[in-house]
C-alpha cells in the first residue's frame, strides 16, 4: 500500500480495463484510495512517481540488448506523453536494456538526473543475497554483496563487499570469486546472470521478483528512506568512465529522487569491467537516432 | 529448515570466541584456510535438528502477489502438473525472498513438499469458459478433486481448507467429503468477494472507502441468486440499531468478521450445502457463525440458492 492513486496506461484497450476492474474490486483489501486507466495519457497527470515497464519482453535466449531499437520506438511515444501531464515526477525505467532505456528516458525527458531511475542491479543483487542466503541458511536481508553495473549478462560482483555482520567473506576465503575458489562463487554470480533466462526458459516470462524489487524501490522514494539501492544512474567521471552511459552503482533513494552516490572501493580489474561494460552500452547508445 | 537470521552477539564470552576464531585462522597454514568459509564464519548453538514450519501455507496456481506483499505465512508450498511453469513461478519467487519474510518456497509435482501445511488454498481446477455458467464447471472440477483432495490431507491431516475453485459453494461441500476434515476447517470464499465487489460499488458512489461502508451479500457466489440478499447499514448513524444489528456491526469493526461459505443447517435448510454467512475466523478455522436477522424474502432466497446447489450435488458421482 504505497499510493493513495494508482494509474495505468495501456494501448490494449480490453486488457487494461479488465486490469483495473479487477484491482478495483479488490479496493477493500487495500489503502490505494483511487485505482484510474485509461489509454489517454490524462489520467496519470500529478503522477509522484511513473513505473516505467512497457515495451518489448525478452523471448527465450535472446539477450536484453536485442531489445533496445524496438523499445526505443516505444519511449519516443510514451516518455513525451508522461512528462507532459507530470512534469515533476520521478521516472522509474523497468523496461529492458534498462540501463540503455534509462539514458534514453533521461534524454527524451529532459529531467535533472536525479529524477531518471533504473531499476538497474537492485534485482541481480536480491538474486545474490538469495543464493548466498541458500547457503549459508540465513535471511538474505542478512547476507550483504552488491552486484553493480549492467543489469544483464557483464554486472560486476564485488566481492571485496561480501559479508555477513560486517566479516568479510573474502578475508576468510581469498580466492573467492577467481577461477581456483573451491567455494565456486563465480558460479554462484553465473546463477544471477542467468537467473531471468531460466525464469523465462521455464514460465515464459519474470514477474514476482521484478515486482517486488521494483516495489522496495518506489518505498524508498515515496517514504523517503534514504535507502541505498544499487539502481542504474548517470556513471560519467566515475570508476573511470568516460563515456555518458547509465550504469548500477549504490545510490540513496528519497522522495525528490536519487539524492547521492556511494562511491565503492573497486579492485581494479572490477573498474575494468565498468568502463568495458560502459564501452559496450555507449556503441549501442551512439547508433540510436533519438 | 528453520529460518535464522543472523545477528551480532553481545554477551562477552561469544564475542570473544568470534575474535578467537579469526585470529587463530591467520596463523593456519594455506591448505587449512581453503576450508569452508561456513564453518569459519559460523558457529551453531542449538541442536540442528530442523523444526517444521508453524504457518505452511499450500497454494495451487498463483495468486501470491496479494498474499506476499502481507508476509503471512513462514513457508509456501506450491503444487502443478506443469512442472516447468511451476519450476519457473517457484524460482521468480525465491528470486524475491530478500523483499519477503517468509524463509522458504518449494514446489513440486509430488505432494510430499506440502507435509504439514496449516492452510491450503485450494484454487485448481478448470477455469469457467466465458459465459460458461457456474454450476456448469461442477462435474469438470469433482473429478479434478479427487486426484488432489486425498493427497492433500495424506501430507497435512491437521490442516484447514480454503477453497476457491469455482463453483466454490459446491466444490467447498465436495472438498469437505472427500476430506473427511470437520466442517470448520473447510471454508469456501464464498461471497467475500461479491461483498467486496458491491462495497466496492457503493463506496464509489459515496466517495468513501470500501471499509467505510458495510454490507453483506449472502447465499450462493454466482448466479442463481440473481437478486443478492442485501443489508445496508452505514457505519455512521446506528440510532434505528436493532439489537442483532449491533453484534454484526461491532464483529465488522472487531475485523474479524467475514462473509464464507458454510455448512448450512438454518433458515429451515436440511439439507448439507454450503452458502455464505459471515462467520468469525481464527486460527482453527470457522469458530462461530454470526445470526444475521433476516426478513422472510431474503429466507426464501436463500432456500431457494439451496435447494438450486442440492439438485446438483445429489447428482454427483463417486463422492
Amino acid at each position: 500500500d504505497l499510493c493513495d492513486e494508482l494509474a495505468l496506461v495501456d494501448v490494449m484497450e480490453d486488457k487494461l480495463k479488465g486490469e483495473a476492474m479487477d484491482l478495483q474490486h479488490g479496493a477493500l483489501f487495500l489503502k490505494t484510495h483511487k485505482i484510474v486507466a485509461d489509454k489517454d495519457y490524462s489520467v496519470t497527470a500529478n503522477s509522484k512517481v511513473v513505473v516505467v515497464t512497457a515495451g518489448a519482453r525478452q523471448q527465450e535466449g535472446e539477450s536484453r540488448l536485442n531489445l533496445v531499437q524496438r523499445n526505443v520506438n516505444i519511449f519516443k511515444f510514451i516518455i513525451p506523453n508522461i512528462v507532459k501531464y507530470s512534469p515533476n515526477c520521478i521516472l522509474l525505467v523497468v523496461s529492458n536494456p534498462v540501463d540503455i532505456l534509462t539514458y534514453v528516458a533521461w534524454k527524451l525527458s529532459g529531467f535533472p538526473r536525479h529524477r531518471v531511475i533504473g531499476s538497474g542491479t537492485n534485482l541481480d543483487s536480491a538474486r545474490f543475497r538469495h543464493l548466498m542466503g541458500e547457503k549459508f541458511h540465513l535471511h538474505p536481508s542478512s547476507c550483504h554483496g552488491w552486484i553493480i553495473g549492467e543489469h544483464g549478462d557483464s554486472s560486476v560482483a564485488v566481492w571485496s563487499g561480501v559479508n555477513i555482520a560486517g566479516v568479510s567473506l573474502q578475508n576468510l576465503n581469498p580466492n573467492m570469486g577467481a577461477d581456483g575458489d573451491s567455494e565456486n562463487w563465480k558460479d554462484m554470480h553465473k546463477k544471477v546472470v542467468d537467473g531471468a533466462y531460466e525464469v523465462i526458459k521455464l514460465k515464459g516470462y519474470t514477474s514476482w521478483a521484478i515486482g517486488m524489487s521494483v516495489a522496495d524501490l518506489v518505498e524508498s522514494i515515496i517514504k523517503n528512506l534514504h535507502k541505498v539501492h544499487p539502481v542504474s544512474t548517470l556513471i560519467q567521471g566515475m570508476h573511470g568512465v568516460k563515456d555518458e552511459v547509465f550504469l548500477s552503482i549504490p545510490c540513496v533513494l528519497g522522495n525528490s529522487g536519487l539524492t547521492d552516490v556511494v562511491h565503492m572501493t573497486l579492485k581494479p580489474e572490477e573498474e575494468k569491467q565498468l568502463v568495458k561494460s560502459a564501452e559496450t552500452l555507449w556503441g549501442v547508445q551512439k547508433e540510436l537516432t533519438l | 529448515m528453520d529460518e535464522r537470521k543472523c545477528w551480532f552477539v553481545t554477551t562477552g564470552f561469544l564475542s570473544k570466541s568470534c575474535l578467537i576464531c579469526l585470529v587463530i585462522h591467520l596463523c593456519v597454514p594455506a591448505a587449512a584456510i581453503m576450508s569452508s568459509v561456513l564453518q569459519k564464519l559460523i558457529t551453531p548453538l542449538a541442536s540442528s535438528s530442523a523444526e517444521p514450519p508453524r504457518n505452511k501455507v499450500l497454494m495451487f496456481e498463483l495468486i501470491p502477489f496479494v498474499y506476499c506483499g502481507q508476509d503471512l505465512c513462514d513457508e509456501l508450498a506450491l503444487v502443478d502438473v506443469m512442472e516447468d511453469r511451476l519450476k519457473g513461478e517457484m524460482m521468480d519467487l525465491q528470486h524475491g525472498l530478500l523483499f519477503l519474510k517468509t524463509s522458504k518456497v518449494v514446489a513440486d509435482k509430488d505432494y510430499a513438499v506440502t507435509a504439514n501445511s496449516r492452510l491450503v488454498v485450494l484454487t485448481a481446477g478448470v477455469r469457467q469458459q466465458e459465459g460458461e455458467s457456474r454450476l456448469n464447471l461442477v462435474q469438470r472440477n469433482v473429478n479434478v478433486f479427487k486426484s488432489i483432495v486425498p493427497q492433500i490431507v495424506k501430507y497435512s491431516p491437521n490442516c484447514s481448507i480454503l477453497v476457491v475453485s469455482n463453483p466454490v459453494d459446491v466444490l467447498t461441500y465436495v472438498t469437505w467429503k472427500l476430506s473427511g476434515l470437520p466442517k470448520h476447517r473447510v471454508i469456501g470464499s464464498g461471497t467475500n468477494l461479491d461483498s467486496a465487489r458491491f462495497r466496492y460499488l457503493m463506496a464509489e458512489r459515496l466517495g468513501i472507502h470500501a471499509s467505510s461502508f458495510n454490507g453483506w451479500v449472502l447465499g450462493e457466489h454466482g448466479d442463481t441468486s440473481g437478486v443478492n440478499l442485501q443489508k445496508l447499514n452505514p457505519e455512521i448513524g446506528t440510532d434505528a440499531d436493532k439489537e442483532q444489528w449491533k453484534a454484526t456491526h461491532k464483529a465488522v469493526v472487531d475485523r474479524n468478521v467475514f462473509v464464507l461459505v458454510v455448512f448450512q443447517d438454518m433458515y429451515g435448510i436440511g439439507e448439507d450445502v454450503f452458502l455464505s454467512l459471515p462467520c468469525v475466523l481464527n486460527g482453527s478455522g470457522v469458530a462461530s457463525v454470526v445470526n444475521m436477522t433476516l426478513t422472510d424474502g431474503e429466507v426464501a432466497q436463500l432456500r431457494k440458492s439451496a435447494d438450486t446447489l442440492w439438485g446438483i450435488q445429489k447428482d454427483l458421482k463417486d463422492l
